[in-house]
């Protein structure tokens, strides 16, 4: 324990992360979420085709504009958006239970549990994370949500597993878990008065990160044409099936490649900086 | 061309500091006026922590933290400092001035090898300096640490690493040194070896500050004495006179404090149960030839304990010579790698506590206290009351158990794991080191506490401390652990 010099003053609380940057990011996301949940409820049917309205410019009534079947943009944009974010949720929730119960359990347990649980993670560390997603793709049946859900959660559980290991063995090892033994206080106080609270800012911080690549490995399967398949919106299909109308129609591309930006800096800035 | 070992300039200069004020906002940590440090005579500044001491020497080194703001001036012979500028005296850092700090295991860089790390306060250093890092072994080589040049920082013993952040701190030839809590955690022979290092350093017409509140430390080094309490001097004067006829209250209480001075209801006198094992006393934790080796290293080797209701141990020996591992042994916390350790039948249901060295690391880290007590009261079916009367007694409110451990100083976390401690009524408290950390006034009350508290309970006590005046002061009975060869 140093003896800090200013012991005796009050001591520093958690550092706060510039409030406003969170807050808009936080206002940000809220605004795409609602967008991503009201929208397909109240717009037009992404899949209607108009083929006479065929690469319309944005209105007022079309804020985004028609594209080249004549479907509305910002509707296909409202389903492609929900589509990422609940999918994204969906997989880092996954991938987040999975990974913690293992890196706690190994952690704990040791001995051959650990050992056991070290190899697997590490045979997935060995593999880039897409081409788990494409070898669960292409056992399953192509274009399936839930290759694409399996896929992305199986590559995303070693992030958590590695980082609640190796915390979660320092916090077990430490002398306050020793005097909570003798004290016979038993697992389910030392998970929840030592474990989770050192945990929660780290998986906070993780999972914000795991959207953010879920999403982006979603629209990347997309762009390559491995992903999904048309006709669902999605917003790497999107941005793939608009570019050849690029001179056209910049506003088909640029629309979902801003709702990516948008996502993306907006769960990167919600991370919490006081987990130090 | 090599550069030669440089020894301290032997000036005939003064560091005198007419005034000098640290203010946190409208706070003041330290008011200091009329501080003159000759050549060769140590100023030694003791008091309890939060005194002001260390803020002071962090204002004349110009090492403050950016919260705090320093008022005044400081001379060295004929050049004037202005206090309030930090910048204006760094470059007399480490070849004019130099600070050993608190805790050197901790201001060692610990991913660099100590030669190198050694060498870097050299005059004219340049990465991959073959002069420097020749000096560097030099210098390692005269305070006995001749093999310690390619090792790092962790595998020092506390003692080896103050000694290595000595070799640092002086490389560059500072005439003027400012050494912060010294004796912090360091056992009797670590603490002569470096008494001797800066023994040479004022012979050789160096000056020193010391901060420390180590009464023994003050009383070797000599020289003045200035008592500070709350951000002033309370007593001045040569060594000898302050500490053997203190004319201030205060420093009454810091010399009573020495555990070779206590006095209190609950000390027996080691006449009382002095041999033998009381017979009909059934024992707590028997340990039969028990054995401990880490690496190639035997810690201890045979050794046999017997603990019985009411006794109070005392494991004593230099540091590293594996105490606490003894201890956790005993607790059934460690292996151990031969022999038995038995506990009665009984002393299974939290009846073996234990309090730690650091008390901050004993507390769940992110909750409350309240969160973290509150588990021990369902536990043991603990009322609220008797938590609210335990800290009455051990002198604190129930409002501070709102915070956390890390907003709490580390002699009231402390009084807090005695609490905690006692809640299971303990048959058996083993007491790792539980004051070395703390300055003595806190240590005295500290212990105060702890022991009357297992008085009245007739709760058994081990105890691990390398301070042998503690020990004879507090424990019946000593196992003393030597260096194995």
């Amino acid at each position: 324990m140093t003896t800090p010099l200013l012991e005796e003053l009050a001591p520093a609380g958690p550092r706060r992360p510039r409030p406003i940057a969170r807050r808009s990011a936080a206002l940000g996301l809220l605004a795409l979420a609602v967008f991503a949940l009201v929208g397909p409820l109240v717009l037009a049917d992404p899949a209607a085709q108009d083929l006479g309205r065929y690469l319309e410019s944005p209105s007022l009534a079309e804020p985004l504009g028609r594209d080249d079947y004549g479907r509305s943009v910002l509707a296909r944009l409202a389903h492609a958006t929900r589509l990422s974010l609940v999918l994204a949720a969906l997989c880092v929730a996954t991938a987040l239970v999975l990974g913690t119960a293992a890196g706690i359990a190994s952690a704990w347990l040791g001995g051959w549990v650990d050992a056991a649980l070290r190899a697997v993670s590490e045979a997935f560390v060995a593999i880039p994370a897409l081409l788990v997603v494409l070898l669960v793709s292409a056992l399953a049946s192509g274009g399936s949500l839930w290759a694409l859900y399996l896929g992305l959660a199986l590559a995303q559980w070693v992030e958590y597993f590695r980082v609640v290991r190796a915390r979660a063995s320092l916090v077990l090892g430490s002398p306050a878990v020793e005097a909570a033994g003798l004290l016979r206080l038993g697992p389910v106080h030392i998970i929840r008065q030592h474990l989770w609270p050192d945990l929660r800012p780290l998986l906070t911080t993780l999972a914000s990160l795991g959207m953010v690549t879920s999403i982006l490995a979603m629209s990347t399967l997309g762009f390559v044409k491995v992903g999904l398949q048309p006709p669902r919106a999605e917003l790497g299909l999107m941005i793939t099936d608009a570019f050849p109308f690029y001179d056209v129609a910049p506003w088909m591309v640029i629309a979902p490649i801003g709702v990516l930006f948008l996502l993306t800096v907006c769960f990167l800035g919600l991370r919490t900086s006081k987990d130090a | 061309m090599t550069e030669t070992a440089r020894s301290p300039h032997r000036t005939d200069h003064l560091l005198s500091v007419p005034k000098a004020i640290v203010r946190h906002g409208s706070h003041t940590l330290a008011d200091v006026a009329d501080l003159r440090i000759e050549p060769g005579r140590a100023l030694t500044i003791v008091g309890e922590s939060g005194s002001g001491k260390s803020v002071l020497a962090h204002a004349l080194m110009g090492t403050l933290p950016t919260e705090l703001t320093a008022e005044g001036s400081m001379s060295i012979g004929p050049t004037r400092f202005d206090l309030a500028d930090r910048r204006g005296r760094r470059h007399l850092w480490g070849r004019e001035l130099a600070l050993l700090p608190q805790e050197p295991s901790l201001a060692l860089d610990p991913t660099m090898r100590v030669r190198q790390q050694v060498a870097e306060g050299a005059y004219g250093w340049r990465p991959r300096d073959a002069a420097a890092l020749r000096l560097a072994d030099e210098r390692l080589d005269h305070f006995g640490l001749a093999n310690a040049g390619s090792a790092y920082p962790h595998t020092l013993s506390g003692g080896m690493a103050q000694r290595v952040a000595y070799a640092a701190a002086t490389i560059g030839g500072a005439s003027i040194l400012i050494v912060d809590e010294p004796s912090k955690g360091l056992d009797a022979n670590a603490l002569e070896l470096l008494a001797r290092l800066l023994d040479d350093h004022l012979a050789q017409g160096g000056l020193l500050l010391m901060i420390t509140h180590d009464l023994r430390l003050a009383r070797r080094i000599g020289g003045t004495v200035m008592v500070m309490r709350a951000a002033t001097v309370v007593e001045s004067g040569p060594a000898e006179e302050v500490l053997t006829t203190p004319a201030h209250d205060y420093t009454r209480q810091l010399v009573a404090a020495d555990p070779a001075n206590w006095s209190f209801p609950w000390m027996r006198r080691a006449t009382a149960s002095a041999s033998g094992a009381e017979p009909g006393v059934p024992a707590l934790v028997s340990a039969h030839s028990i054995a401990k080796t880490y690496g190639d290293r035997t810690l201890f080797n045979d050794v046999d304990i017997e603990i019985r209701a009411g006794e109070r141990w005392a494991i004593t020996g230099p540091s590293g010579v594996g105490k606490t591992t003894l201890g956790n042994v005993l607790l059934r916390l460690t292996s151990a790698d031969r022999g038995t350790v038995v506990h009665a039948p009984g002393t299974g249901d939290g009846r073996l506590q234990k309090l730690y060295q650091d008390p901050g690391l004993s507390f769940p880290r992110r909750v409350s206290l309240q969160r973290a007590l509150r588990d021990v009261m369902r536990r043991y079916e603990v009322p609220e009351a008797r938590v609210h009367a335990l800290l009455a007694k051990v002198g604190l409110s129930p409002s501070i158990l709102q915070r956390r451990p890390t907003e709490v100083s580390g002699g009231e976390l402390q009084r807090i794991a005695i609490v905690r401690a006692m809640l299971p009524r303990p048959a058996l408290l083993f007491a790792d080191e539980a004051t070395s950390r703390l300055d003595l006034a806190s240590q005295q009350a500290t212990m105060d506490i702890l022991m009357s508290e297992l008085d009245e309970i007739g709760c058994a006590l081990l105890m691990v401390t390398h301070d042998r005046a503690m020990a004879s002061a507090v424990a019946d009975r000593q196992l003393s652990l030597e260096v194995q060869p």
